[in-house]
């Protein structure tokens, strides 16, 4: 039988073999159903993020609005039910940690100082991301002297529990996701700035969601045994806080950034591979966050 | 509407968003009973669906319960502007089953899960408790304005957890023909649906 589906509903034709062929091609808002519904690898998923976090604000919004309306329709459509086992609920309620998100930082568990900076070497588009930033962020609301890391061991311990026995690349639904969660902010602001090594680094900032992504346009790979290190610089003078690494390989991800309200700029350096406790100066990149 | 005794109405998908809704705001703030009600009114669903795709029954339950566990530690984040809460939850689910199966299975298996995807190709049943009768005659009505070519395309995706490439090799069809048929199948339905 013919396949009445291409061109049927009047859209932008057909469609190439690959995700990459049909990002170039211009077809990104196209891939806003298959997105939708997971219907695309892990790979894909993250070129598909990746080009939806830098594009216009308006192909933006709109791949936005059709991935939301297509897991509408996909909820309302497969809704099959099963009785879980009777003391599943009990077994979820014995592991539920302290709230990570909840509206009162100190009412979190005692914080233990710890860790370098390699506990952020990740871009944050995996789900553990979001406890690390959530702990970053409140480990500046009440921070210690420079270099000394305060970390939520017992929240880190609990996530780790709750995402066990899943791998890199299983962060979660984009709406959880605080990439896309600042690229669709209505008060999101962009600017792009030089590196110094070439290319640019994009960086959108979201005051209503307190963060900011990073993008790096043709920047070249950090020379051997480096990396590029990430800072805020907070407003009050204090030492910065190193935000995390970006090697070669994370380079080509947006890197999302959480707890920016005290900060007054971001910098770039480049540092040994490892990462610093404080700047290498000068930078090689930096954007004031000023609204 | 609320009384001490019953749980608020929740017999029509709006009054169930908007119950659902209420009760992410609570858990945010570390509402344990909320939760449970939470927990109460969906883990059906979820379990329902991660067992469809993941089959295994451990491997559902594992799934199910991670699937809490992150709407506890992030029901915060829930954003009423970006979709419905069940959606919200749908979506952590879908794609942690898939995260699953696309990991935790063999080959094998998923042969099984193709097979177990095309079983019932008409339409899912709609229980009495979460969806009305209405809601589940317009699904009905609307899956069958798609052709059966783009049903088929959709569940194996939603159900088998696969990849479109994979779809189209088992359909033995042409990759840019199976992503024609996901994209237009779902934006006939929810078209048809009226989903706004």
């Amino acid at each position: 039988m013919t396949d009445m589906d291409n061109g049927r509903t009047g859209r932008s034709g057909a469609f190439g073999d690959t995700v990459a062929a049909d990002l170039a091609s211009g077809r990104a808002l196209d891939l806003a159903e298959l997105y939708a519904l997971d219907a695309v690898t892990d790979e894909e998923r993250r070129a598909i993020e990746e080009y939806v976090a830098t594009a216009p604000a308006a192909e933006r919004a709109s791949f936005f609005e059709r991935v939301r309306q297509s897991r509408e329709t996909l909820t309302r459509t497969f809704t099959v039910e099963e009785e879980p086992p009777a003391d599943l609920f009990d077994r979820i309620a014995a592991q539920l940690p302290s709230q990570v998100n909840g509206p009162d930082p100190t009412a979190a568990p005692s914080a233990t100082s710890a860790t370098s900076v390699t506990d952020q070497n990740n871009p944050r588009l995996d789900g553990s991301g979001d406890e690390l930033a959530k702990a970053r962020q409140r480990r500046e609301e009440r921070r210690r002297p420079a270099g000394t890391r305060r970390w939520l061991a017992g929240i880190a311990a609990a996530a780790a529990i709750a995402l066990g026995g899943v791998g890199v690349g299983s962060y979660i639904a984009d709406q959880n996701n605080p990439l896309n969660q600042v690229v669709r902010a209505d008060d999101v602001r962009e600017a792009s700035v030089p590196v110094a090594a070439g290319g640019t680094a994009t960086v959108l900032v979201s005051s209503s969601k307190d963060a900011l992504v990073v993008k790096m346009n043709g920047v070249p790979a950090p020379p051997e045994g480096k990396v590029y290190q990430m800072w805020l610089i907070p407003k009050d003078g204090s030492a910065p806080v190193s935000q995390g690494l970006m090697d070669a390989e994370a380079l080509s991800k947006p890197a999302v950034v959480e707890g920016i309200a005290s900060a007054a700029s971001l910098g770039i350096t480049v540092e040994p591979v490892g990462g610093s406790t404080s700047p290498t100066l000068p930078t090689v990149a930096a954007a004031s966050l000023g609204a | 509407m609320d009384t001490p005794d019953a749980p608020a109405v929740t017999d029509t998908p709006a009054e169930l968003s908007q119950r659902l809704a209420v009760l992410l705001g609570q858990i945010s703030q570390g509402d344990r009973a909320a939760f449970a009600e939470f927990y109460q009114l969906t883990s059906r669903r979820v379990y329902g669906m991660a067992r469809r795709v993941l089959i295994d029954a451990e491997l559902s339950e594992d799934t199910t319960q991670e699937v809490f566990l992150q709407v506890w530690q992030n029901a915060g984040r829930f954003d009423p502007a970006a979709g419905s809460p069940l959606s919200w939850l749908m979506t952590i689910s879908h794609r942690r089953a898939v995260d699953r199966v696309r990991s935790a299975q063999s080959a094998t298996d998923r042969e099984a899960r193709y097979g177990a995807s095309t079983q019932d190709i008409d339409h899912d049943t709609v229980s009495d408790e979460v969806g009305s009768r209405l809601e589940a005659e317009a699904v009905v009505r609307c899956l069958g304005t798609l052709t059966e070519t783009q049903q088929e395309s959709v569940r194996l995706a939603y159900y088998g957890g696969l990849t479109y490439r994979e779809v189209a090799e088992r359909l033995n069809a042409a990759v840019p023909t199976i992503k024609s048929r996901i994209r237009d199948g779902l934006i006939r339905l929810k078209t048809c649906l009226g989903v706004s």
